[in-house]
């Protein structure tokens, strides 16, 4: 089976400003995957290089066995897209712009209607006329509305509120479930770690790791913050697998919990606790897991 | 189907739909000039004197008025009044206008990304902007035709047909040439007011060498340098197109656009 897409050693490079280097990533067909990094790492980057909007410095992306430069027209007929901010006519309607858009493909615009309904966006108002959250509505309508084989969204949800990016992400879920390959870029982990399967951590315009979801999810460290109703000591939290800088003050214990907090949980339990927080793993914190290894492997290299 | 819907077809129809307003501005300013003029000859053909009062005048000035013999004819006139100023500006502008929003705009109103996520090469983008372009022109430039036929039958004289038409489809040449030019540099670069202002020098310093270049001997074989030399040192309405110079000013057109579609195919578009 061909993979969905395929960069071999894909490197762009704006004049002497970095773009992304050497990427080399497979994306399976039928695969959610998402490429998570900080704004500037070179995510838009990756994607206007597959829709063909710029040309790789040197390397390339296949896209269904498609070269990406001149098989453009080809994989745009198979591609859905939408980017973080929807920018198009102003001046024309809803309807008009996706009647222009489905003329380009297939034609059809029974889905467009299908989607406008599911997420409650007027077909007669003027572009110009909506919120940033509805105009993102009319990206989203427009990138699936042809039922494109390959979604490429990137930063998908940032305009949309909490309500609709819970739609949008079950709409997505769904595209998978029929066999759509997604590919998602983002810089919010509970992002991709809803909609994908695997996920590449981009930095600086390099892939540092590529890692299933759930192997991501151990790997990242976990703030936790214990409050007791008793004073604790460093002697009562020795030795628990995955946590680390443990600092304890009188009745508060603060640490890093990497993968299952449960060793953790069970040893507190034998104190009384009278308040526990545990913050969402942050890319940051993503980042320094990932970094601290490369950072160890580096030092184990020096002799 | 309704008929916006049909003008969604492709970007072409899409294109026209766009420029519909300019394009009736436009018109409409090209009948009025047909009108004006031609309803003003009649009162320069009864006034006493006024050939004797051209042949008076200064080199320069009669350049630009044109052959005092031809002058209070029909045509000699119109060659003056609508073919040598007011119609290349009226046609040139539209003309430009409407080749630098043609990608450079969308480029710089942001359209063009989300535009090219669709399955349409670029070069097929350009040349679907041309040919909206040409066609918006050729109503531009049917206009000016028709306000001068009809003038000329309201105000009662004889107009040669062949030499009217010849004289607007050589008018639309050089809007043409000077529209794709706006065009083509806004292709190859992305950038409107480049663009704009590229075409407009080309034809600005066009009208000008073309003016005094042909009064000043010993530049007078420079002349070929101008685009307005192409479109009427044969004054056309009297004497007839001149078929290598209109074969020249698509020359230009075909040669910028291949370039353009050539340097749009390989560069990066902005977001």
């Amino acid at each position: 089976m061909t993979a969905a897409i395929t960069t071999a050693d894909l490197t762009k490079f704006y004049g002497k400003h970095r773009g992304v280097v050497n990427l080399n990533l497979e994306i399976r067909d039928g695969e959610a995957f998402g490429l998570l990094g900080p704004n500037g790492a070179g995510k838009t980057t990756c994607i206007r290089l597959f829709l063909d909007f710029i040309h790789p410095s040197t390397g390339s992306a296949t896209i269904f066995g498609l070269d990406s430069q001149t098989d453009s027209v080809q994989i745009k007929n198979l591609t859905g897209y939408l980017p973080g901010e929807f920018l198009t006519y102003e001046h024309m309607t809803v309807f008009d712009l996706l009647l222009y858009f489905a003329n380009m493909r297939d034609g059809k615009l029974e889905r467009a209607y299908e989607l406008a309904s599911r997420f409650d966006l007027d077909l007669t108002r003027k572009i110009g006329e909506l919120s940033r959250g509805n105009r993102q509505k009319v990206g989203l309508v427009q990138a699936f509305m042809s039922n494109p084989r390959l979604l490429i969204l990137d930063e998908p949800s940032t305009g949309l509120d909490p309500l609709l990016q819970q739609e949008f992400h079950k709409l997505v879920t769904e595209e998978i479930e029929t066999g759509k390959t997604v590919f998602v870029s983002s810089h919010v982990l509970s992002e991709v770690e809803v909609i994908c399967d695997r996920v590449g951590i981009i930095r600086d315009g390099s892939i540092i790791t590529v890692e299933e979801v759930a192997t991501l999810r151990e790997r990242a460290l976990t703030r936790v913050d214990i409050e007791f109703g008793e004073p604790v000591t460093p002697a009562d939290f020795e030795n628990i697998s995955g946590t680390t800088n443990i600092e304890i003050d009188d009745y508060r214990l603060t640490c890093n919990v990497t993968g299952s907090i449960d060793p953790l949980i069970k040893k507190a339990a034998l104190k009384t606790v009278t308040r526990i927080q545990s913050g969402q793993p942050g890319l940051e914190e993503l980042f320094l897991a990932y970094y601290s290894e490369n950072d160890e492997t580096g030092g184990s290299d020096a002799p | 189907m309704r008929l916006g819907a049909l003008m969604l077809r492709n970007v072409y129809l899409k294109t026209l739909r766009d420029s519909r307003k300019a394009l009736f501005f436009y018109s409409l300013g090209g009948i009025a000039i047909g009108l004006y003029t031609t309803l003003f000859y009649p009162t320069i053909r009864d006034a006493t004197g006024f050939t004797d009062f051209l042949e008076q005048l200064p080199e320069v000035l009669k350049a630009m008025i044109g052959d005092a013999d031809t002058y209070t004819t029909a045509e000699g006139f119109l060659n003056t009044e609508v073919f040598s100023f007011m119609g290349p500006l009226v046609i040139g502008v539209f003309a430009i206008i409407a080749g630098m929003s043609a990608i450079a705009g969308e480029e710089e109103s942001h359209t063009l990304d989300q535009l090219l996520a669709n399955p349409i090469s670029r070069t097929s983008l350009l040349l679907q902007k041309a040919a909206a372009l040409l066609t918006s022109l050729t109503g531009v430039s049917a206009a000016l035709w028709i306000g001068l036929m009809a003038g000329s039958k309201i105000a009662g004289f004889d107009l040669s047909v062949t030499g009217t038409t010849q004289a607007v489809i050589s008018l639309y040449a050089l809007g043409a040439t000077l529209g794709l030019i706006a065009l083509s540099i806004g292709a190859a670069t992305g950038r409107k007011s480049l663009a704009g202002g590229v075409a407009a020098t080309v034809g600005i310093t066009g009208f000008l060498l073309d003016t005094f270049l042909s009064v000043v001997e010993l530049l007078e074989p420079a002349r070929f340098i101008s685009v307005f030399y192409y479109f009427n040192s044969n004054d056309v309405i009297i004497n007839g197109i001149n078929l290598a110079h209109f074969f020249i000013l698509a020359g230009i057109s075909a040669a910028v656009l291949a370039i353009a579609a050539w340097r749009f195919e390989r560069r990066d578009v902005s977001i």
